[in-house]
């Protein structure tokens, strides 16, 4: 694997740590991470930090009881893990070589969102209005200039895509803020990416205004 | 009072249960306030402190002392277990052995931060600038959004993020050159 140029920002995985990201960042992350030692690092550094921390604490007294049921529970055999069924990966997919995080997850029927374009949205509960979905992007087209209206993070897993700031290639993950606009060009290869996003873009062009009820992002 | 790495490996090799007993004293009182800190009530933290020990007890022998000192493994643990609840999703990869496994390639810009102990960062934290660790505190201790702890500290959000960012390279830049250093 090349190595990985384009890191998630330390704020957004200190988040990831604390459990306050939604069901897609965190699956982006989570992608993000399986890819990258660096940002692995990061994650091992905020435990060290909480265990810093959980040393200093003043200690709160446990109940009573609370040893001896401790005790208890550690004697009843430990109950089967539920089985996990991986989700079937769907046939649009297949073939493609993915990430096991991404394997895991399960994701709705594809859709064309344009020519050359397909998305795939994250089967998960509705979270405010985040969305987050696969997008595969035929070789060599250039996307419409949009903008962004909230944070945006995308994550490359197969191909490479470049706009005016560099070049993403697999396990890349780029983030715009809300404000950020670009007009990102897709590589020789198809390319897929996983976006997780916090609010809908908003395309600048006429074709991109026209495209974006059926792309639905 | 046995020194928590040796109790937890007491439990992995021999099921000791007195060594259960002394790290659930020692660490059962921390992980409440830690986790009633973080936004839950006292019988939720007491509920979430048991279910750890208990992942403590019966995750013993994937513990290794050479990468990760006993707090942060236990810290870990209880991290996980806190997020899971959060999310009411369970999902393949949330264990910390995971986390702490061996990393299969080395890449030469990677170093592993394992042997580092909590007490080590404890240092690392005197060298921030006390605004800096006052942004590091509250992300780790309170349930508080970046919004939330910029309202607290009246100042703008952008600095909160910025803060946080310079803290968190430091604490990275100063844990691997002491890991360099421990290597040679």
């Amino acid at each position: 694997m090349t190595s990985i140029n384009h890191h998630l920002d330390e704020v957004i995985l200190l988040d990831y740590h604390r459990g306050r990201l939604n069901a897609g960042q965190s699956l982006l992350v989570e992608t993000h991470l399986e890819m990258c030692p660096h940002c692995r690092t990061s994650l091992r550094l905020f435990d060290a930090i909480g265990a810093s921390m959980l040393e200093e604490v003043v200690p709160v007294d446990m109940a009573e009881d609370a040893l001896e049921l401790a005790l208890a529970r550690i004697e009843r055999p430990e109950e089967a893990p539920e089985p996990r069924v991986a989700p079937e990966l769907p046939a649009y997919l297949k073939g493609i070589d993915l990430p096991e995080s991404v394997r895991a997850a399960a994701f709705k029927p594809r859709y064309w969102g344009a020519p050359g374009v397909w998305m795939a949205h994250l089967d998960a509960p509705k979270d405010g209005r985040g969305l987050t979905y696969l997008m595969h992007v035929k070789g060599g087209m250039q996307m419409p200039v949009h903008d962004h209206q909230g944070l945006e993070m995308t994550l490359v897993l197969t191909g490479c895509f470049s706009d005016d700031r560099g070049a993403y290639h697999p396990g890349d993950c780029v983030s715009c803020e809300a404000g950020d606009h670009h007009s990102p060009l897709i590589a020789a290869d198809d390319c897929l990416c996983l976006i997780a996003a916090n609010a809908p873009i908003a395309p600048r062009t006429l074709l991109g205004k026209l495209l974006q009820p059926f792309a639905r992002i | 009072m046995g020194v928590p790495e040796a109790l937890i490996l007491r439990i992995a090799e021999g099921r000791d249960r007195a060594a259960y007993a002394q790290l659930f004293s020692q660490y059962a009182p921390k992980l409440k306030a830690f986790m009633m800190g973080r936004g839950l009530t006292a019988i939720e933290a007491e509920d979430l402190a048991q279910d750890a020990l208990l992942n403590v007890w019966r995750k013993a022998s994937y513990f290794d002392p050479s990468k990760a000192s006993a707090t942060t493994w236990i810290y870990s643990i209880a991290r996980n277990l806190h997020i899971d609840g959060v999310r009411k999703q369970k999902r393949a990869q949330t264990l910390p052995e995971d986390l702490w496994a061996p990393e299969p390639e080395q890449a030469p810009d990677t170093h592993l931060i394992g042997v580092q102990d909590a007490k080590t960062i404890g240092v690392l934290m005197q060298t921030l600038s006390p605004e800096q660790r006052e942004v590091v505190r509250l992300s780790f201790f309170e349930d508080l959004s970046h919004g939330d702890i910029a309202q607290a500290l009246s100042i703008p959000l952008g600095t909160v993020k910025s803060r946080l960012r310079l803290a968190l390279l430091r604490l990275r830049a100063a844990f691997e050159t002491r890991a360099e250093s421990k290597s040679v």
